[in-house]
């Protein structure tokens, strides 16, 4: 046996429902199932339902989400510096 | 050389205490030449070391012991603490007294090799020895976490234990009636474990102690596993199953213990945990 | 002094900004099997948890994110919490321990330290990512201890941190509140009359926020350098600035562990604490 490796087609199937069940989208006050609940759910066996929730939560945004995530930052505090230290040099383009 | 004044090294273990250490003890730098092999003695990190000054405490509280969720001890590890009480005092010694002091890193000078072995040098400053599963254990506290402080300072040193506190009378009784000890049956080398031992008229007069597989275990999600994982998808011509093995549990799990390494670097205690010399001696509720 | 009063003295003393006592029974209401403390720790009876501060005013007013981002904390809450342990252990005689609050399977830690400082009575949950907001102080960090120790439990409390006046005023101007129009993104809600009627956060889409350099931007770097087959765009992939600070963030995690703050950064509650000289 090596190390541990989902199979892809299992985790193609399952992986949106996981992600809807788990904490990844929270309501307030209702919180996510566990592993062992959403196996339970799903008919899967917890081990297997941990190993897509991984993949899934890592998976869900590409890496452009990251570069967005970058700029967002570097805007929001510029405007919020702008305005609040009244700087209005610092106003980002 | 001057010598250190007189309550000097009575002095250094107050302080030592103060700063959160459980017992603390001096080696002579000389003594652990018999031991160690070269470049891993006091003399080859510190030219002219003289003593070594050991620390024992942050020790796994009965709490952590007594927890059955095994992420407790994996990523709530206490071993920094004493870490930061070594480094206080190497700077004691070189404030205070006027010699060099080295606090000896606790990680590795290459592959799994310390630069000079904490648990040799509790043995020779008088606070533990080896017990059947590999720690060293003191008397009065078990199981411990050390660290160690290299100077020229020439304090008196300790005397070692002349009474192990392994193997304990629970675990003598144990070999007359079954020949094997709670450690030896928890982690038994003839199963898949690391451990194998012998004891002769209540001492141990034979240990055997598989470094690579514990590592296994103590590293489970570490270096070694991120090291694999990495390989593993190198080799892997599917793209999808690469993504299934770099942004699986196990994966990221070694990523975690990697970053928060400070807590994460200890991940098995079972032959501790069964070990009766090593928790439990103070009554708890 | 009781042994409620000497715990949390112990916890203050070290660092800890507030701290507050959960019963374990609390726990089983929302908590599923296997992550309530006495499921960590059997004959657990209390669960102490300690708030820390987060950045400091100062760090706020920087015009550059990127200081935040690797700033870190000097994690007192986590002081705390082993000096209470290790009193609870030393002087009263009964089991503690560190909750453990990692992660170990993905995103998931084996005990919530959000809840437990909403059962311990030291904050409730926010429009902004669900965030535990503390009415005198706002965003603290929060550790906790569990314990075979009875003590006697503060309440949840009865009045909810948010949202603030200001933001249901704001709300019924304009429908928003701050948190909201700055994170579209990650972030949606509704007030009525001056409390959270619904709220959602996206936390994957607040993860590559709030960790933009760590584990996961690792992980994700990592498959797109060992999917490329030319060389020498692997090689610009592997000394990029984003891979780079990937693994800096790996190394030097206390300086990285939130990354993102503009949700709290535009929230009033506390803010007072934030105006100096």
């Amino acid at each position: 046996m090596t190390v541990f490796k989902l199979d892809p087609e299992v985790y193609k199937r399952y992986k949106d429902e996981v992600l809807k069940l788990c904490n990844s989208f929270q309501k307030i006050d209702q919180p996510g199932l566990s592993d062992k609940q959403i196996a339970e759910r799903l008919g899967l066996d917890e081990r297997t339902v941990t190993e897509i929730r991984c993949v899934a939560e890592r998976d869900c945004y590409s890496l452009d989400e990251w570069e967005k995530a970058i700029e967002f930052k570097r805007r929001a505090t510029l405007e919020w510096s702008a305005l609040a230290l009244k700087r209005p040099d610092l106003k980002p383009e | 050389m001057a010598d250190v004044p007189s309550g000097a090294a009575k002095q250094l273990k107050s302080v030592a205490l103060k700063s959160g250490a459980t017992v603390c003890g001096i080696a002579d730098a000389a003594a652990f030449d018999a031991h160690a092999p070269a470049k891993h003695r006091p003399g080859d990190l510190l030219p002219g070391a003289r003593s070594v000054v050991v620390v024992g405490g942050a020790q796994p509280r009965e709490g952590d012991w007594a927890a059955t969720s095994p992420w407790v001890m994996q990523t709530m590890g206490t071993t920094e603490r004493i870490q930061g009480v070594g480094r206080r005092l190497a700077q004691y010694v070189e404030s205070e007294l006027g010699y060099y002091a080295l606090y000896v890193p606790p990680g590795t000078a290459s592959g799994e090799t310390p630069f000079l072995s904490l648990m040799l040098a509790a043995q020779l400053a008088g606070l533990g020895s080896r017990s059947l599963a590999g720690p060293v254990l003191n008397r009065d506290h078990g199981f411990m976490y050390w660290s160690a402080v290299i100077t020229t300072a020439p304090f008196e040193p300790d005397s070692a234990e002349t009474t192990p506190a392994c193997p304990a009378s629970p675990c003598r009784e144990m070999w007359d009636r079954e020949g094997t000890t709670p450690c030896l049956r928890t982690c038994p080398s003839s199963d898949g474990g690391c451990l194998a031992g012998k004891l002769e008229n209540g001492r141990a007069v034979q240990t055997f102690y598989d470094a690579a597989r514990c590592h296994t275990r103590v590293h489970t999600h570490w270096v070694g596993g991120f090291q694999k994982v990495l390989e593993e998808s190198l080799n892997e011509p599917d793209r999808e199953k690469r993504k299934m093995l770099l942004y699986g549990d196990f994966f990221t799990r070694s990523l975690w213990a990697i970053t928060y390494s400070s807590t994460n670097i200890a991940q098995c205690f079972e032959c501790m945990r069964v070990c009766p010399a090593a928790h439990g001696l103070k009554e708890m509720k | 002094m009781t042994r409620e009063e000497q715990v949390k003295a112990v916890g203050l003393k070290a660092g800890a900004r507030v701290v507050g006592i959960a019963a374990v029974e609390a726990f089983r209401e929302k908590v599923p099997d296997g992550y309530r403390p006495d499921d960590i720790l059997p004959g657990a009876r209390s669960v102490v948890v300690a708030g820390g501060d987060g950045p400091t005013a100062g760090a706020w007013r920087c015009p550059d994110h990127r200081v935040m981002e690797i700033t870190g904390y000097d994690l007192r809450e986590n002081v705390a919490v082993h000096a209470m342990c290790d009193f609870i252990e030393g002087t009263l005689s009964h089991k503690a321990l560190q909750a453990p609050s990692l992660p170990v399977h993905g995103h998931e830690p084996p005990m919530s330290m959000m809840h437990a400082a909403e059962l311990a009575g030291l904050g409730t949950r926010s429009l902004a990512a669900h965030i535990i907001l503390n009415p005198e102080y706002g965003l603290l960090y929060y550790a906790a201890l569990i314990t075979t120790l009875p003590l006697e439990p503060d309440a949840p409390l009865a009045e909810p941190a948010c949202p603030h006046p200001g933001c249901a005023a704001m709300y019924r101007r304009i429908g928003t509140t701050p948190c909201l129009r700055v994170c579209p993104a990650c972030l949606a809600g509704t007030v009525q009359d001056g409390r959270i009627q619904t709220s959602t956060y996206d936390r994957e889409k607040c993860h590559s926020r709030a960790q933009t350099y760590g584990i996961g931007s690792f992980q994700k770097g990592l498959l797109q350098i060992v999917n490329e087959d030319d060389p020498a765009r692997r090689r610009t992939m592997i000394y990029s600035d984003f891979f780079t600070k990937s693994i800096q963030s790996l190394g030097f995690f206390r300086d990285s562990i939130a990354q993102c703050f503009e949700c709290m950064r535009v929230c009033p509650v506390g803010r007072k604490y934030r105006k100096l000289q």
